[in-house]
């Protein structure tokens, strides 16, 4: 039987805004977006809303993707996760405002807590690294914060947080395959 | 050009930069390729790290809103409102479908498809066509003897499909079929002839028709 259109065709269809490709992407990475999603945000209702919004922005924009800013999977997961932290900043934000005690518990499916095969891999991976690399790269990635945050709270130069977390990144993804 | 984005390319993937910071990171690659390069590296690790967590199914409802969503406004594409060349079609077309036998075969949710894609309606009625089903799918393709137009009926069709051309061991994408009731029709004008015609759903083939010429 025949391979499937491969991603290159895909993202070249969907940069020109065929609309099949708009689909089809989504057919392709649905999962690994809303699993992302999912992740950040610890619950099905925010990650779908966000998931939509997210890649329905990109689509309606004329020029929000082009075949310069490489895999198509890898734009769209970016996108979709920086999409959640903003609502999880957003929302925290509010939560703050109405004074922790009053906000309601955060609701975290079932789902999330059978959270360990797949999450070893990435551990795993993570724990190969030197520690001043790992931690900054775990607050950003699990806690989502900021570099200056980070910075804060490990007490180290901002310059120096930002190469330990870009060095720390380019091993993680060499180390998981990262190259498409 | 301001700075080259150098670490902040793994920040802004990771979604680590300061709120104020994104814009400028954004605009610089977009006009600088090297940078633009460094993104792209920065945001395939950060979706490895993504696909090494536990992947979990979206609910359907998500694929339904998904794939509601419009087109960006742009002058280039069919933005040709559909429904003021079908309303002038469907009259005419009405007429000439009624004495084809092809008519009577169509169920009531056919009807639906028909005036969705008047046109074609039109012309398998009013030309000399084939028909081949597909193997694997509850589904057929009308065409012509000499490759002017085809037209790919699938029955049963929950969600879009794709419909590819197979030839030289490549899959040639030639557009989706949007379910009207429970059929989905895509409707193929042509200059060429097309020996092997493929479903897709989920990036795999899950029909497939042999015509012949
Ligand atoms: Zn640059």
């Amino acid at each position: 039987m025949q391979a499937p259109l491969d991603d290159e065709a895909l993202a070249t269809a969907f940069a020109s805004k065929e609309r099949w490709a708009f689909e089809e992407a989504y057919t392709r990475f649905g999962t690994l977006l809303y699993s992302t999603a999912y992740h950040v945000l610890g619950n099905a209702e925010d990650a779908q809303d966000c998931v939509h919004d997210a890649i329905a922005r990109v689509w309606r924009s004329p020029d929000a993707y082009n075949r310069a800013r490489g895999a198509l999977r890898s734009f769209l997961t970016v996108c979709v996760r920086n999409e959640a932290i903003t609502r999880l900043r957003a929302k925290a934000r509010r939560t703050r405002l109405h004074e922790r005690v009053a906000a309601e518990p955060q609701e975290h499916d079932e789902i999330a807590i059978v959270d360990v095969v797949e999450h070893d891999r990435l551990r795993a991976a993570l724990n190969r690294l030197p520690i001043e690399q790992r931690q900054p790269l775990e607050l950003a990635y699990f806690e989502q914060k900021t570099h200056v945050e980070i910075a804060a709270h490990l007490d180290v130069p901002l310059g120096t947080i930002k190469s330990r977390i870009a060095l720390g990144l380019r091993k993680l993804g060499t180390a998981l395959g990262g190259a498409r | 050009m301001s700075a080259h984005i150098g670490d902040d390319a793994a920040l802004y993937a990771l979604g680590a930069l300061e709120p104020h910071e994104i814009a400028a990171v954004e605009a610089h690659a977009s006009a600088c390729a090297a940078c633009s390069r460094l993104l792209a590296q920065a945001e395939a690790d950060v979706a490895a790290m993504a696909a090494a967590q536990r992947q979990l199914t979206p609910p359907p409802e998500l694929a339904e809103r998904i794939f509601a969503t419009p087109d960006a406004p742009t002058p280039l594409r069919r933005s040709v409102s559909r429904a003021s060349w079908i309303g002038a079609l469907a009259a005419a077309i009405a007429l000439a479908l009624v004495p084809t036998a092809y008519f009577y075969e169509q169920s009531v949710a056919m009807h639906d498809a028909m005036l969705a894609d008047a046109n074609a309606m039109a012309r398998v009625a009013s030309s000399p066509h084939r028909r081949v089903a597909f193997t694997g799918q509850n589904a057929s393709v009308m065409y012509a003897p000499d490759g002017s137009w085809y037209v790919v009926v699938i029955r049963g069709a929950k969600h879009p499909m794709h419909v590819t051309w197979a030839h030289d061991g490549e899959q040639t994408m030639l557009g989706t079929a949007v379910p009207h009731g429970d059929v989905a029709m895509l409707y193929l004008p042509k200059s060429h002839r097309m020996d092997q015609l493929a479903i897709m759903s989920g990036g795999r083939v899950v029909g497939q028709a042999q015509l012949v010429f």
